[in-house]
């Protein structure tokens, strides 16, 4: 039973530090090399791990997507693609995907003289599923050294700690107030029932006694 | 459009349960403290009808006050923070 519980607990654990892993922004230093555009048919499979169509257009099965190619710092490749968010999941209301190719391509450098940048995203790099993380932001940094606070995540999760807090003191607000009263009136009634089953019995017990043979006398 | 449509329609509902447990959340809390209060000094010879007269009173204050009010940022709070991502990212 122990065991049962705490397998159930680090399942879920796992699933949500997951979730917040794909969804939450994460920055990466990256150098930028090119972009292009690549026609995707979405499949069942990685449907799912993409945003929609530009906003104000219609979505269809099958899209040009953008992409932009870099490398780390430590010479990696790293792929990003540029989708709108929309004002659907995840809520970034990302809707400047144009303005953000616009950028990149500002960025766009070569080894000999790198220009590093660090490029806001979420989402996972799945190459045999052709899913990408979706680049938010970008800015240009001095070198690739640089180290970048998450403020938002630091704020999310403070926030998140907050809303949960507040959750499990409306939980023992209302149990203490609402649940507990009703269950002791319950289990009050329930000793009153019990009281009177008890009565009755001894009454249909004399009854049923009254037909027994009575011992001679 | 239609996702725009979309996240009012869900938000509003989702937010509307939110406010909805918030508000009776509170009312409880306050009911709650008016009887502490009331069992912690209570005047002599008081019974309970001047109890619960005296924590309808404070309930009475709680609902024209602004304390109530408060509540509504629940729906506030989450629109103001999608302007502010929405200027941010774009």
């Amino acid at each position: 039973m122990r065991k049962l519980k705490w397998t159930i607990r680090i399942i879920l654990l796992a699933i949500f530090g997951l979730f917040f892993h794909y969804v939450l922004p994460q920055h990466d230093i990256v150098r930028f090399v090119s972009t292009s555009e690549k026609y995707t048919d979405f499949s069942v499979w990685n449907r799912i791990f993409y945003a929609s169509a530009d906003s104000g257009n219609a979505d269809s099965p099958s899209r040009d997507v953008t992409l932009f190619h870099g490398f780390y710092p430590n010479g990696n490749t790293i792929i990003y693609r540029n989708e709108d968010t929309g004002w659907i999941w995840p809520p970034y209301f990302k809707f400047d995907s144009a303005d953000l190719h616009a950028e990149v391509r500002n960025l766009v450098s070569t080894e000999e003289a790198p220009k590093w940048a660090s490029i806001t995203h979420y989402g996972w790099r799945i190459p045999f599923l052709g899913v990408y993380p979706n680049a938010v932001a970008i800015r240009p940094v001095a070198s690739p050294d640089e180290f970048i606070i998450p403020y938002f995540n630091i704020v999310f999760f403070v926030l998140l700690a907050a809303f949960l807090l507040f959750l499990r003191a409306m939980w023992r607000q209302f149990r203490e107030r609402s649940v507990d009263p009703v269950l002791e009136s319950a289990s009050d009634k329930w000793d009153e029932v019990e009281a009177d089953v008890s009565e009755q019995r001894g009454r249909l017990g004399r009854w049923m006694g009254s037909w027994r043979r009575k011992p001679r006398q | 459009m239609m996702g725009f449509i979309r996240l009012i329609v869900a938000g509003f509902l989702v937010l509307t349960l939110i406010f909805v447990c918030v508000s009776l959340y509170s009312r409880s809390v306050r009911r709650e403290r008016l009887e502490k209060e009331w069992d912690a000094n209570r005047p002599e010879g008081a019974d309970d009808a001047r109890r619960s007269a005296y924590v309808e009173s404070g309930m009475a204050e709680y609902f024209s006050g602004f304390r109530r009010r408060l509540v509504l940022l629940v729906y506030v709070v989450p629109a103001v923070a999608v302007a502010i991502i929405i200027y941010i990212t774009n």
